[in-house]
C-alpha cells in the first residue's frame, strides 16, 4: 500500500472537523497530506512553503475568499493544481475560482472513492468537471459572445468544444462522449481541458491588462 | 437652524414644530408691536401688557416643551387653553369702541399657534378641533360676525391641511421605521443563517460521506443526510427565488432548487430572466419530468437538467439514464385520462410559446424544452 513518491495534498478550509476528516481520509489512502489551513493568507503563506501537487480548497472561509488564495497560490506555484471542494455550490464563486486557475470542482457531499479519484485526476493535470460545472463554463462563453466589448478578444470555443461541453452538463461520462462522437476519450478531456484553459488565459490576460490601465492612470 | 434632508424616521414632525415656534414668536413681536403702539387706546394699558406678557411666557414655556418632544399632546391642549383664554380676555382689556372700530382681538395673529399645535400632535381631528375653539372664541368676542368669516375659514384650512400633512407624515415616518427595522432583521437573519447552515452543510456532507462508507443502516442515515444537504444547499444558493418589479423571475435560479443528490441541474452562473408565470411554467414542466425519472425509472435513478441559452432560444434539457419510453406508452396514458407526463409537460410549454420534444431509446430519455426568445424578450 505504500507509494514510494505519494501526491502531495494541501487541504485549505475553514472548518476544523471538515479539514482533519478529509485530510485523515486522504493519508489513510496514501496520500501525502503536507499541510492543512483555515484561511485565504495562510493558504497562500503555507503552500509556497510546502509546494503541494495538489491543492483541495474550500471556497467559503469564512471572512476570507477562496478565489484570492487560488489566485495567490498559482502565482507562487504555476504547476500546483487547485481541485475546489465546496460545500457552498454558490455558482459564481465556482465559476470564479475556475477562471483564477482552478482546474476541478467536487461538492463536499462526494463520496471518499469519488475525491481520491478525483485528486488523483488533479494531480494528473486533468480536469474535474461535474455537469454543473460544465453549465457553467458553457453559459459563460455565451455571455462573453453576447457581450458587446469592443476588443473583441473574448476567448470563443469551437462547436466541437462546445458539443462535448454540452454532454458533460448533460451528465455524459467522457467514455460515452467519445462513443456518441466517435472520439477517443483522450480526445474528449482535451477538449474540456481547452475550454478552461482559455477562460484562464482570457481571466488573466484581462487582470494584467488592467493592473496595466491602473498604473498608467496611477502616473 | 439645520434642516434634515430627509424624514427621521423617529421625530418625523420635528421641523414641522420648529416651523411652529418660529411663527409663533414672529407673530408675538407683531401682535406685541400693534398693541404698544396704540396703548393709549385701549381701556385698561396695564391689563394689555399683561396679557401680552402671558403670551410671551406662554410662548417660551410651549416652545421648550413642544422641542423636547415632552408632552406634546397635553402642552397642546393647555396651548388652545391659553389662547382661547388671551382671546376671552378681549372686552376686559379693549373698549367697546375699539371692539366696534374692528380692532384685532388680543392675540391676534399670535392664536393660530394653538390650532397649529393641535393639528401637529393629534392629526387632522386636532385641527378641526383647535380651528372650532379659536373660530368659536373669535366668534363670542367679536361684535361683527361677519368680518370675521375670512379669518375663520382661514384658521380651519389650516388646522385641516396640517393636521392632514402631520398625520401623512406620521404615517410615512412609522412605514419607513418598520421597513429599516424589517431590513436590519433580515439582514441579521441572513447573516446567522450564513453561519449556521454553513456549519450544517459540512456535518451534513460528513455525515453522508462517512456513512456511506460503514455501510448498512449508516449507509441509510448518509444517504438521508445528503439529501438534506442537497435541499439546503439549494435554497440557500437560490433563496426564495423572488419576481422583480417587472414580475421577471430568475429561470436559472429557479431551476437549481430542483437539484437533489440524484438530480445535476447545470445552468449558467448570470441570471436568465423571463417573466415570472413563464418560469413556474417551465420550473413544473421540468418538475414532471423529473417525476417521471423516479416513478418509471426508479427513486434512485440520477437525472441530468442542462439549461442553455443559445442566443435566439433557451433550451432546456432533461436526461435520464432509464430503459427508455415505449412507444404509445405517453399517448395510451393520455388516452386513458390521466395527468400523464404528455399533458403535464407539452401543456406547460406550449402554453408559454415552447416546444418540447423527447428522445427516447434503450441508453435512456432526452426531453428537450425549445422557447424561443421573441416569445418572451
Amino acid at each position: 500500500m505504500t507509494d514510494p513518491d505519494p501526491i502531495t495534498v494541501m487541504v485549505v478550509d475553514d472548518h476544523p472537523i471538515w479539514r482533519e476528516g478529509v485530510a485523515r481520509d486522504l493519508q489513510e489512502r496514501g496520500l501525502r497530506v503536507v499541510a492543512t489551513a483555515a484561511d485565504a493568507a495562510a493558504a497562500v503563506r503555507i503552500a509556497a512553503a510546502t509546494r503541494p501537487a495538489v491543492v483541495l480548497m474550500d471556497l467559503n472561509l469564512g471572512a476570507t475568499s477562496g478565489v484570492a488564495a487560488i489566485a495567490g497560490i498559482l502565482e507562487k506555484l504555476p504547476e500546483t493544481r487547485v481541485l475546489v471542494l465546496s460545500a457552498s455550490g454558490e455558482h459564481t464563486d465556482v465559476l470564479e475560482a475556475v477562471k483564477a486557475g482552478a482546474t476541478g470542482y467536487l461538492v463536499k457531499s462526494a463520496g471518499v472513492e469519488e475525491l481520491l479519484a478525483a485528486v488523483r485526476r488533479t494531480a494528473d493535470g486533468y480536469p474535474v468537471f461535474t455537469p454543473g460545472l460544465a453549465g457553467l463554463v458553457l453559459g459563460e462563453y455565451r455571455r462573453l459572445a453576447d457581450e458587446p466589448s469592443g476588443r473583441g478578444d473574448a476567448p470563443a470555443i469551437t462547436e466541437r468544444e462546445t458539443e462535448v461541453l454540452r454532454l458533460v452538463a448533460k451528465g455524459l461520462t467522457a467514455r460515452q462522449i467519445g462513443e456518441r462522437l466517435r472520439l477517443s476519450h483522450r480526445t474528449v478531456e482535451s477538449h474540456v481541458q481547452n475550454t478552461l484553459r482559455k477562460l484562464q488565459l482570457h481571466n488573466r490576460a484581462q487582470l494584467v491588462r488592467y493592473a496595466i490601465e491602473q498604473g498608467l492612470a496611477d502616473d | 437652524m439645520s434642516t434634515p434632508a430627509t424624514v427621521d424616521p423617529q421625530q418625523p414632525l420635528r421641523p414641522l414644530w420648529r416651523g411652529l415656534l418660529v411663527y409663533r414668536v414672529l407673530a408675538l413681536v407683531s401682535a406685541a408691536v400693534v398693541v404698544l403702539g396704540s396703548l393709549a387706546a385701549y381701556r385698561s394699558a396695564a391689563g394689555a401688557v399683561a396679557v401680552l406678557m402671558v403670551m410671551a411666557g406662554w410662548t417660551a414655556l410651549s416652545g421648550y416643551a413642544y422641542l423636547r418632544a415632552a408632552a406634546r399632546g397635553r402642552i397642546a391642549i393647555a396651548d388652545l387653553a391659553v389662547t382661547v383664554a388671551v382671546m376671552a380676555s378681549t372686552p376686559l382689556v379693549q373698549t367697546p369702541a375699539q371692539v366696534a372700530a374692528d380692532a384685532p382681538v388680543m392675540g391676534s395673529i399670535w392664536t393660530p399657534g394653538a390650532v397649529l399645535a393641535c393639528a401637529l400632535a393629534y392629526g387632522v381631528r386636532g385641527g378641526l378641533l383647535g380651528a372650532l375653539a379659536v373660530s368659536a372664541t373669535l366668534l363670542a368676542v367679536q361684535a361683527r360676525p361677519q368680518t370675521e368669516l375670512g379669518d375663520i375659514q382661514l384658521i380651519v384650512l389650516v388646522g385641516l391641511t396640517v393636521g392632514f400633512a402631520a398625520t401623512v407624515l406620521r404615517r410615512q415616518a412609522e412605514r419607513l421605521r418598520r421597513a429599516i427595522a424589517a431590513e436590519a432583521a433580515a439582514r441579521e437573519r441572513e447573516r446567522l443563517a450564513r453561519a449556521v447552515h454553513d456549519g450544517v452543510l459540512q456535518v451534513l456532507g460528513l455525515l453522508r460521506r462517512r456513512g456511506g462508507e460503514l455501510g448498512g443502516d449508516a449507509a441509510q442515515l448518509g444517504r438521508l443526510a445528503g439529501e438534506q444537504e442537497f435541499a439546503l444547499r439549494a435554497l440557500l444558493t437560490s433563496g426564495p427565488a423572488a419576481a422583480d418589479e417587472q414580475g421577471r423571475r430568475d429561470l436559472a435560479a429557479a431551476l437549481r432548487t430542483l437539484a437533489t443528490a440524484r438530480t445535476s441541474v447545470a445552468t449558467p452562473a448570470h441570471p436568465v430572466e423571463l417573466p415570472a408565470p413563464v418560469v413556474d411554467e417551465l420550473v413544473a414542466a421540468v418538475g414532471a419530468a423529473l417525476t417521471n425519472v423516479s416513478t418509471h425509472v426508479g427513486p434512485d435513478a440520477p437525472a441530468w437538467v442542462l439549461l442553455e441559452d443559445v442566443g435566439t432560444a433557451l433550451e432546456i434539457s432533461v436526461r435520464d439514464e432509464g430503459p427508455g419510453i415505449s412507444d404509445g406508452r405517453l399517448e395510451a396514458a393520455a388516452a386513458a385520462g390521466r395527468i400523464g407526463v404528455a399533458r403535464s409537460m407539452r401543456g406547460r410549454v406550449h402554453d408559454v410559446g415552447g416546444t418540447i420534444s423527447c428522445d427516447t431509446g434503450p441508453d435512456g430519455t432526452e426531453w428537450i424544452i425549445t422557447l424561443p426568445r421573441e416569445a418572451h424578450p
